[in-house]
C-alpha cells in the first residue's frame, strides 16, 4: 500500500469539501464515527475555519459497539457537531444484504426527505473495493437513492458539476484519493480523536468498523498509530476482510451500491 | 511519497486493462484475494484468466468485456509511485475517458500490433486530446506482439506511423519512448523478454520511471489566488486556493473581475496560521472587510495585470455532442453563460489539419471563440491551467472540453 503526500491530499479534500458547500443548499455528511469519516469531519474543521458547518447523521441500528456510541457522544460535544442519529430498525436475522442495503438506506431516505439535504458528505475510498474505485468525487443519486454507474457524469479537474435533474441528491467523496495508511498518517499528524476499537487487544483489532453483527476484528498486535501504520505498510489482506463476506463478494458490492449503500 | 498519475490512452481492445492488470500481479501491488477474484469470474465466465478484471469491476464491464467508466490503480517500483488510470477506448464512451485522463501528470498510449489493429482513428483521437489536455510526456507500449511473432518490422511500422501523427499535431516526437510488449504474457513490463532480443531499451516501468524524474511544474511570479466563496460565520474571511505565486500577510489584494479591493490581516494555510502562502495551498484570509457575495470563481490578485478580464475568449475545443439550445461553460469552478459560440476554424483530428469551416460534429476539434455576457477572469491555459480550462455544456449536458488560446497573441 502506498503511502501518499498528506498534504496534497489534505488540500485537495478541503478544496472539495468547500465546493460542496458553495455548490449546494443544504449540506449534510455521514458519519459512521469510523476512522475514514472522523477523518472527514478533522478535515472540515480545517476548511471552515474551526468549525464543521453542516449536520453529521449517524444512520444508528442500536447495534453498534458500545465504545462507538461512547465516542459519538464524547467527539459531538467535544467538536461541538450539529449531531442527527436516524434509527433503522434491525431484526436479529438480518446481515449483510438485507441490513445494509435495505434497512440503513430506508432510515437516510427519512432523514433526507425530513431535513431537505440535497448533499450528502461521504468518506468512501477508492482503494476500498474496485467498485469504490470507479465513482467520481460528486456523484448523483435519483430519488430512489440509486447509482446510475452505466452512465456516469463527465467530471474534469476541479470542475465539479452538480448539474443534476434526477430529483435527488449528490454524494460527495472527499476523501477518494486517500488510501488505508494515509488515513492513519494524519490521524497521526493532526491527533485526530479515535475509537479505541481500532487499537489491538487481546491480539485483536478491528480494521474496519461496522455495527455488531457484521464485523469480526483481525488479527493484530497493533496497540498504537505507529503500529498500524507499520502493520499497514506490511499487509497482502483487504481491509475490508473482517465485514460480512457476502457484502463483500463478486457483484453484491455493486448492487448494493446501486441502491444507495454507503 | 508523490504519486505520479499516468493515464491510459488507447483505442478499445487494444489492451489497456490487461496491462494495468499484469502490471498489477507483476510488480506484486494486488492482493492474492482480487487476483483470486478476477480468477474465479474468468472461470466463471468460461473464459481464460483476463487480468483486466481486476480493474474492470462492474459486471457488466467483464462481461461484455470493455471497460466503461474509468478507475485507477496505484503501484510502486523502485521508489517510485504511478497511480495508472484506466479509461474506455470506445468512442461513444469518450466523456469517461476525458473525466479520468484529465488527472494525468502524463500518457502511456497502447497500440496493438495485431493484424487489422494497429493505428487508428481513436488511437489518434485519444493523443489529440491528451495534448489538447496539456499532457506533453507520453510513452508508447505496442501490444500483443506475440500474435505477430515478436516481429521487429510491425513494430517499427507503428512506431514511424505514431511519430509521425504526433509531429502533425505539434508534440516534440524525438523524445518520446516506444516499449514493444505483450501486457498479457507480462513480456517487457517489468522484466525484459527474451523472445525480443532486438529491443535494446528499458522494459516498460522502468522507461515510467525515468520518465518521473522529468521535469515538474515550478511556480509562477504573480500572485493568483482561486476564491471558493465567504465563511458563513464571518462575512470577513474567504476561501480559495493559490494557484501562483505568494501572498504575505498585510498584503492589498484585488478581486478580479469587479476590481474590489481588501487588505489581507490573517491568512490560514489548510486550517493553519501562517504568515505567507504559496502554490497548491488551500487557504482561508481575513480580510478587513467584506467583499460580498458572489466571490466563488472570482480571482484574487496584486497586480491586475496578472490574468485577463475580458467577456470573450479564444479556444481550442473538442466536441461530444451536437451543439444545441442554451450553451454555457464551466471554469474557476462556476458556470458562465455563452451568449455565442461561434466555430472559427475546425481541426482533422486523423491528420491534424486545419480547414476553415463553420460547423464540428461530436468527436471533433475546433477554434472557436467564446462570448460572455460580462466580463470574467481568466488566462491562457498554457500560462495558468486552472484559469484556462473549460467544460461545455449544452442544455445543461456535457457536450465537450476546452482550454483558452489567444490566437492573437
Amino acid at each position: 500500500m502506498i503511502k501518499q503526500d498528506i498534504k496534497s491530499l489534505e488540500e485537495r479534500s478541503i478544496y472539495i469539501m468547500r465546493e460542496a458547500k458553495s455548490n449546494f443548499k443544504n449540506v449534510a455528511a455521514l458519519w459512521s464515527m469510523g476512522k475514514d469519516s472522523t477523518t472527514m469531519l478533522a478535515l472540515a474543521r480545517k476548511a471552515f475555519h474551526g468549525k464543521v458547518p453542516f449536520p453529521v447523521i449517524h444512520i444508528d441500528n442500536g447495534i453498534d459497539f458500545p465504545e462507538t456510541y461512547q465516542f459519538r457522544d464524547d467527539l459531538a460535544k467535544k467538536w461541538k457537531l450539529d449531531l442527527i442519529v436516524g434509527n433503522s430498525i434491525i431484526k436479529p436475522e438480518m446481515s449483510g444484504y438485507a441490513c445494509c442495503g435495505a434497512n440503513k438506506t430506508v432510515a437516510l431516505k427519512k432523514i433526507l426527505k425530513e431535513y431537505g439535504f440535497d448533499a450528502l458528505i461521504v468518506s468512501i475510498r477508492r482503494d476500498e473495493h474496485g467498485i469504490r474505485a470507479k465513482e467520481r468525487v460528486f456523484s448523483p443519486r435519483n430519488k430512489d437513492f440509486k447509482w446510475n454507474y452505466k452512465n456516469q457524469a463527465a467530471e474534469l479537474w476541479d470542475n465539479y458539476s452538480s448539474n443534476d435533474d434526477s430529483d435527488g441528491h449528490i454524494r460527495v467523496h472527499p476523501l477518494l484519493d486517500w488510501n488505508e495508511v494515509d488515513i492513519w498518517n494524519y490521524i497521526k499528524k493532526e491527533k485526530v480523536p479515535m475509537n479505541p476499537l481500532y487499537f489491538s487487544r487481546d491480539g485483536y483489532r478491528y480494521r474496519s468498523l461496522g455495527c455488531t453483527h457484521c464485523t469480526t476484528p483481525v488479527k493484530s498486535k497493533a496497540k498504537n498509530l505507529d503500529q498500524i501504520i507499520k502493520e499497514l505498510e506490511a499487509t497482502d489482506t483487504e481491509e475490508r476482510a473482517g465485514r460480512d463476506q457476502d457484502k463483500e463478494k463478486a457483484y453484491v458490492m455493486e448492487k448494493l451500491r446501486a441502491l444507495g449503500y454507503l | 511519497m508523490i504519486v505520479n498519475r499516468v493515464t491510459l490512452l488507447g483505442n478499445k481492445d487494444h489492451g489497456k486493462s490487461t496491462l494495468i492488470g499484469s502490471l498489477l500481479i507483476s510488480t506484486g501491488s494486488v492482493s492474492e484475494q482480487r487476483i483470486n477474484d478476477a480468477k474465479k469470474t474468468s472461470k466463471k465466465l468460461g473464459r481464460q484468466f483476463e487480468p483486466g478484471y481486476i480493474l474492470d469491476s462492474f459486471q457488466e464491464e467483464r462481461e461484455n468485456e470493455m471497460t466503461i467508466d474509468t478507475t485507477r490503480a496505484q503501484v510502486k517500483y523502485k521508489d517510485t509511485g504511478f497511480e495508472f488510470i484506466d479509461v474506455p477506448g470506445h468512442e461513444e464512451l469518450m466523456k469517461n475517458m476525458l473525466s479520468g485522463a484529465s488527472y494525468a501528470d502524463f500518457a502511456l498510449l497502447i497500440v496493438s500490433a495485431k493484424k487489422d489493429e494497429g493505428i487508428t482513428e481513436q488511437t489518434k483521437r485519444h493523443l489529440f486530446v491528451a495534448k489538447l489536455m496539456g499532457i506533453n510526456r507520453i510513452i508508447v507500449a505496442v501490444n500483443k506482439l506475440d500474435t505477430v511473432g515478436y516481429g521487429k518490422d510491425r513494430f517499427d511500422e507503428i512506431k514511424t506511423g505514431i511519430t509521425d501523427y504526433l509531429q502533425r499535431i505539434g508534440f516534440d516526437a524525438e523524445s518520446i519512448s516506444f516499449v514493444p510488449v505483450s501486457a498479457y504474457n507480462s513480456e517487457n513490463l517489468v522484466r525484459r523478454s527474451k523472445s525480443m532480443k532486438w529491443y535494446k531499451g528499458n522494459s516498460l516501468i522502468d522507461t515510467l520511471v525515468e520518465l518521473s524524474h522529468s521535469r515538474k511544474r515550478s511556480n509562477g511570479k504573480e500572485l493568483l489566488i482561486l476564491l471558493q466563496g465567504t465563511s458563513e460565520d464571518d462575512r470577513k474571511s474567504v476561501f480559495g486556493k493559490v494557484l501562483s505565486g505568494e501572498l504575505r500577510k498585510g498584503e492589498r489584494i484585488k478581486i478580479l473581475p469587479d476590481g474590489k479591493e481588501a487588505d489581507v490581516k490573517q491568512i490560514f494555510v489548510s486550517g493553519r496560521k501562517r504568515s505567507k502562502a504559496t502554490f497548491g495551498n488551500v487557504v482561508t484570509l481575513e480580510l478587513n472587510r467584506e467583499i460580498g457575495n458572489g466571490v466563488k470563481g472570482s480571482v484574487a490578485c496584486t497586480n491586475t495585470k496578472a490574468c485577463r478580464v475580458e467577456s470573450s475568449a479564444d479556444a481550442l475545443f473538442f466536441d461530444t455532442r451536437p451543439l444545441k439550445g442554451r450553451l454555457s461553460i464551466k471554469m474557476n469552478s462556476v458556470e458562465i453563460p455563452c451568449r455565442k459560440v461561434v466555430i472559427d476554424r475546425t481541426v482533422d483530428i486523423a491528420t491534424g489539419n486545419i480547414k476553415n469551416n463553420g460547423s464540428i460534429k461530436p468527436l471533433q476539434a475546433a477554434y472557436i471563440r467564446l462570448t460572455f455576457p460580462r466580463d470574467i477572469a481568466f488566462e491562457d491555459f498554457e500560462k495558468i491551467p486552472e484559469l484556462g480550462r473549460f467544460v461545455l455544456y449544452s442544455d445543461k449536458k456535457f457536450a465537450g472540453i476546452g482550454v483558452i488560446k489567444d490566437q492573437s497573441r
